[in-house]
């Protein structure tokens, strides 16, 4: 689907040929993703994949380089002005010499629209808050209160940058929880997470980013059929990665000296082929490769 | 403007304790001080004007500096700590944020110079209504380039940095701008240093309904290039930080 005609058709967000660099590191590279109303999206990628900043440019805190944003078919600023997008910020600390109710209360006073301030309390979980300093609560309490800053203009669309960071287990099962209770409203939801677990669990679909890029984008069952596959490891002498990539059944090569790891979609094809090619081959190992893994192969920084 | 913001603000910086000591409570502290000091009611400086009247004068001018100093630098720790991230996801506009924190600024200097003022009538401070209103007038007024040069400090300083910044400013802004010290018994290169400070000239406009003499224009001049001068500041200071982002 184009830029023009996601928006035309009613995105709730749609990015195209995004681009960031700072400096020489280029945190996006080229995105394109479209995300309709109602869907809740995970973002999920590791540290330094470019999960922030893309979500910046959607919020209009940052310019992207090149490429176009369109958030409900409105440039980010004005959708933001608008009150359809709000999100819960991964950094920021509240106001040290106001309430939980007070911070709340000023944020909410600057919207046109928003819902009570009580009411943002109570979806988030610390109505019982209400009345204590900014500076008093927990880390997991404070993510809470900062999801009550973006409950309360009552935005379409709701971004989260890795809203369970500072989450024991616990906290963060009841944090998901109330998340949940919002998204059954029909609200569209974007959240970054380097959890897979929570991507698996919370999303409707999962866009995985590394380095700048989408490497994969589908629901959860087809992410997870990406990824899944095998590891074969084995000691080839004297053979280029990009032979190895191109076998049959290899989704990406690795070599450190003469010893080998592909990741396979087939991994008997790619035995097969790997044997016909080099007969040499030896110490052959093959594993099964856990979701985890697979994951953690689709973000790596030497896949190719 | 969004009053309602405002007034939320309003609520936050009015019960800081450190707000209502300094910039409130303290100049009539010293107002009251000083009077005793002094010999009290009665005697006159050289230019006719009575050491109650003038002392009153001089502490309401202190309080005009220090309270809408801090409110500007507190930015730097709005810009420090995220809030001002969060702020930048509502409809608040950069500009209607300095806005805000500029009238917030002159709100706060109004207390401390209605309060030393009502212990000055009751300690014998005589004037016309007239006079009145245009010497409270000007000390407010006043305070405009110390709500300036604060968000100047808030908009450059750090946090942490900003808390010697703006003590020091203040000590300066009231030490070299004749508050505790009369220009006229400084030697004279201290004067011209004096000169060139705002202090010196709202203390000099202050006086305008009340002795003759007063250069108006020069003072008008001086604290004009002053408020000019540090708006320019802000506003690029200001540009840069967005066009970074």
């Amino acid at each position: 689907m184009t830029q023009a005609t996601a928006v035309r058709t009613g995105a709730a967000v749609a990015l195209s040929g995004l681009h960031k660099r700072f400096g020489e590191v280029r945190a996006v590279d080229g995105i394109d993703l479209v995300i309709s109303p109602g869907e809740v999206v995970a973002l999920l990628g590791p540290n330094g994949a470019g999960k922030s900043t893309t979500v910046d440019m959607l919020l209009g805190l940052s310019t992207p380089d090149s490429g176009e944003i369109s958030v409900f078919g409105r440039t980010p600023r004005e959708a933001v002005k608008a009150g359809a997008v709000s999100a819960m910020l991964q950094s920021g600390a509240l106001l040290e010499d106001a309430t939980v109710a007070e911070a709340v209360e000023m944020i909410a006073a600057l919207h046109r629209e928003p819902m009570p301030v009580q009411r943002a309390l109570e979806l988030a979980g610390i109505a019982d808050l209400a009345k204590r300093k900014c500076t008093k609560i927990s880390g997991g309490q404070t993510q809470r209160v900062r999801f009550a800053l973006a409950l309360v203009s009552d935005p379409d669309l709701l971004v989260l940058d890795e809203p369970t960071v500072a989450m024991d287990v616990e906290t963060r099962r009841q944090f998901w929880q109330t998340m949940r209770a919002y998204t059954d409203t029909g609200r569209t939801v974007l959240f970054a997470t380097h959890y897979l677990e929570e991507a698996e669990e919370y999303a409707d679909r999962v866009v995985l980013m590394r380095t700048g890029r989408i490497v994969a984008d589908g629901s959860v069952a087809q992410v997870r059929a990406t990824v899944s596959g095998r590891t074969l490891r084995a000691v080839v002498p004297g053979v280029s990665r990009h032979v190895l990539a191109g076998l049959p059944g290899v989704r990406a090569a690795e070599t450190r000296g003469d010893q080998v790891t592909l990741t396979c979609s087939d991994s008997d094809a790619a035995l097969r082929g790997l044997l016909a090619l080099q007969p040499a081959t030896h110490d052959i190992e093959i594993n099964a490769l856990g979701l985890e893994d697979a994951f953690l192969a689709l973000t790596g920084e030497d896949v190719r | 403007m969004n009053t309602r913001f405002l007034a939320l603000e309003l609520r936050r910086a009015v019960r800081n304790g450190r707000y209502l000591i300094f910039t409130v409570v303290l100049p009539t502290v010293m107002f009251l001080l000083f009077i005793n000091l002094y010999g009290g009611a009665g005697q006159r400086f050289q230019n006719g004007l009575s050491v109650t009247t003038s002392l009153m004068m001089n502490m309401a001018l202190f309080g005009v500096i220090a309270g809408p100093l801090a409110i500007g630098a507190r930015i730097a720790v709005e810009r420090g700590s995220g809030w001002q991230r969060q702020l930048r996801l509502t409809p608040l506009s950069g500009a209607g944020y300095l806005f805000t924190k500029g009238a917030l600024g002159m709100l706060v200097a109004l207390p401390g110079i209605v309060l030393v003022s009502i212990v000055g009538a009751v300690k014998g401070v005589e004037l016309g209504a007239g006079q009145w209103l245009g010497v409270l007038g000007t000390l407010w007024l006043g305070a405009v380039p110390f709500v300036l040069f604060g968000i100047v400090v808030g908009l450059l300083a750090s946090a942490d940095g900003m808390q010697a910044i703006t003590g020091l400013a203040s000590m300066l802004f009231g030490l070299l701008g004749g508050i505790w010290i009369p220009a006229d018994v400084a030697p004279e290169w201290l004067q011209s240093v004096m000169k060139v400070l705002p202090t010196y000239w709202i203390k000099q406009l202050t006086e305008a309904p009340l002795v003759s003499g007063v250069d108006v224009k020069t003072a008008l001049l001086v604290i004009g290039a002053w408020v000019v001068g540090l708006s320019v500041v802000a506003a690029r200071r200001f540009r840069a930080d967005s066009a970074r982002a």
